[in-house]
């Protein structure tokens, strides 16, 4: 029965060759369970999307309802409140597992030739995701939605020659309206997830098209030099990616799920108070992946240095990690025989961590 | 280092085996909440409130001349209070007992417009005639028009009605 459905498949469009040939890709041996993040990241995708069109159901994105429609998913629907819960901290893990898998892509030398383009679609993808968790902070509607859409719009303003231009666009008007709310809820379950459908298979594809590189110690018996490109497309040992490497993601899957999942039950999704434009003592927060360009915005006070915070040191750190494979064209992959890169990426990361710590702590007005 | 598929089949099966497993895991304990959230209008209770009609004597009826009457149902959905805007077709007979029927044929719901030269509601999607005693008297509708259900105040003239129909087990329509 089962061989028969094949066949009849097999006939006409050859099924089981192209299933083969898809799971049959070659994934370097020895590091698989760091090349998992990868795949957890779609499967991250995957649960958003899924949980974000039943939250759909519910969820009016309009200034005054959408903070009680989240309200009453929480506290009324069915298991609405692990839905939501779910939909919060999948994005948060994703956010968090992109920077990891960003790390381990960087110390581990992937993103150098031929992989740039892996690198540059990654970016897109990071960007993405990173405006997907800002605009969803937003639409919850309550206080915190309310400040954030006009900080960061205020932000906005200051890119520039078309900074003006910018605000108006992204508010849908000079003032923050419920139009606003419908632009950034268009953005948010239209726009960007249009745009990560469309990236992941490219970045997927590259991947197939290069080949796998993985880290240096899967290249420990080759006889090539390190500064050989035809070296790190030549691992030592792999496996097919199928089953091996995917009973692997789905092991990591799986854990990273059930954190999720936890979280969203026991922890859930705060929703807080309605937005009160004429609150007096309420002190807005960023959600924790934004502290650090937070704090970033406290150290450049008055008309002139503003730009600064606003606009440059973030855009200029973002180009330079953009354009990564292009400024770092040394052919050496191994952490520990290019120690420039790696001291860097860690001063780094600390430095990410160090401001998102300080990065809570609001902070007195400065006097200039 | 573990055997790799291809080195050994059974540590293959092993891995299809916990694949197949997670993936039914990870499946069963995203549909149970979605299923939550889809299933939940089944459980939901609907609001019934009382709404005043107005005075019959401000109505100025006459046997055989079906009055529309608008009424605005103040009802909780979800997370707000909405107004359901409905008409209530108000019906002195001969004998001069009062009727309050919905407008809504009982076919498939449209809305009837009564037409005097016929004494009788038609219904414009597919042809439903009801006479003006709410029986059928064409078209492909299953029953009697529905009617609301309704209460008159201590004056014996103000009427309130409900947003429900009587003999409507099924509860369809309003
Ligand atoms: C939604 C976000 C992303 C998804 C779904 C995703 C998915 C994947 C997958 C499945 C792999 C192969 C397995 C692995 O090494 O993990 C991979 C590799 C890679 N990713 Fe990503 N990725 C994402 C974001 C990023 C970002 C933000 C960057 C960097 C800026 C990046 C750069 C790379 C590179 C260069 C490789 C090749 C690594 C190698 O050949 O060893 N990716 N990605
Ligand atoms: S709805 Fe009135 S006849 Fe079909």
């Amino acid at each position: 029965m089962f061989k028969q459905i094949q066949n009849w498949f097999d006939e006409r469009i050859g099924l089981t060759k192209v299933i083969e040939e898809f799971n049959g890709e070659r994934i370097p041996r020895r590091g698989g369970w760091a090349y998992t993040l990868g795949s957890v990241l779609a499967f991250l995708f995957t649960v958003q999307v899924v949980t974000g069109i039943f939250l759909l159901f519910y969820y009016v994105p309009y200034f005054p309802i959408a903070r009680n429609a989240t309200y009453f998913i929480k506290h009324h629907v069915i298991f609405g409140n692990i839905l939501l819960g779910i939909h919060l901290w999948g994005a948060f893990t994703m956010i968090f597992i992109i920077l990891i898998h960003m790390a381990r892509v960087y110390f581990s030398g992937a993103y150098k030739k031929p992989r740039e383009m892996q690198w540059i679609v990654g970016m897109v993808l990071f960007s993405v995701v990173v405006v997907l968790g800002l605009t969803g902070y937003m639409l919850v509607g309550n206080e915190n939605s309310w400040w954030t859409i006009n900080v960061l719009d205020n932000v906005a303003s200051h890119t520039p020659f078309i900074g003006g231009f910018l605000r108006i666009i992204v508010k849908g008007g000079t003032e923050t309206s419920v139009l606003t709310m419908q632009h950034i809820f268009a953005v948010h379950v239209w726009l960007l997830p249009i745009v990560v459908i469309m990236f992941i298979p490219i970045h997927l594809f590259l991947i197939r098209k290069t080949g796998h590189q993985g880290m240096a110690l899967e290249y420990k018996n080759s006889k090539l030099s390190d500064d050989d490109e035809k070296k790190w497309q030549h691992p030592d040992g792999t496996v097919p990616f199928f089953p091996d490497q995917f009973y692997k993601d789905m092991i990591v899957a799986l854990g990273v799920f059930a954190v999720v999942y936890i979280l969203a039950v026991y922890v859930g999704a705060p929703i807080g108070p309605m937005y009160r434009p004429l609150a007096l003592n309420f002190a807005p927060e960023a959600d924790w992946y934004f502290l650090a360009n937070e704090e970033l915005l406290k150290y450049f006070p008055g008309h002139g240095l503003i730009i600064f915070s606003t606009f440059l040191v973030p855009s200029i750190g973002f180009a330079i990690l953009f354009a990564l494979p292009f400024i770092d064209r040394t052919k050496e992959r191994s952490p520990f025989k290019r120690p420039a890169a790696t001291v860097l990426g860690i001063l780094f990361l600390l430095l990410l961590v160090y401001l998102t710590l300080i990065g809570g702590e609001p902070k007195a007005p400065a006097t200039v | 280092m573990a055997k790799s598929s291809e080195e050994s089949p059974s540590r293959r099966t092993f891995m299809m085996v916990v694949i197949g497993l997670i993936s039914t895991v990870i499946g069963i304990a995203l549909a149970v909440p979605i299923l939550g959230v889809v299933l939940n209008p089944l459980f939901r209770k609907r609001d019934i409130v009382w709404t005043k009609l107005g005075k019959i004597s401000d109505l100025n009826l006459k046997p055989l001349d079906p009055k529309f009457v608008p009424v605005y149902f103040r009802v909780k959905e979800g997370w707000s209070v909405n107004t359901l805007p409905r008409q209530v077709v108000v019906v002195k007979q001969v004998n001069g007992d009062l009727l309050f029927f919905s407008n809504q044929c009982t076919h498939l719901g449209c809305p009837l417009h009564w037409i005097p030269a016929r004494q009788k509601f038609l219904c414009p999607c597919h042809g439903g005639m009801f006479n003006i005693t709410g029986q059928v008297v064409g078209g492909p509708p299953p029953r009697p028009l529905y009617q609301w259900v309704h209460k008159f105040g201590k004056d014996k003239d103000t009427v309130y009605i409900q947003n429900k129909f009587k003999d409507n087990p099924k509860d369809r329509g309003i």
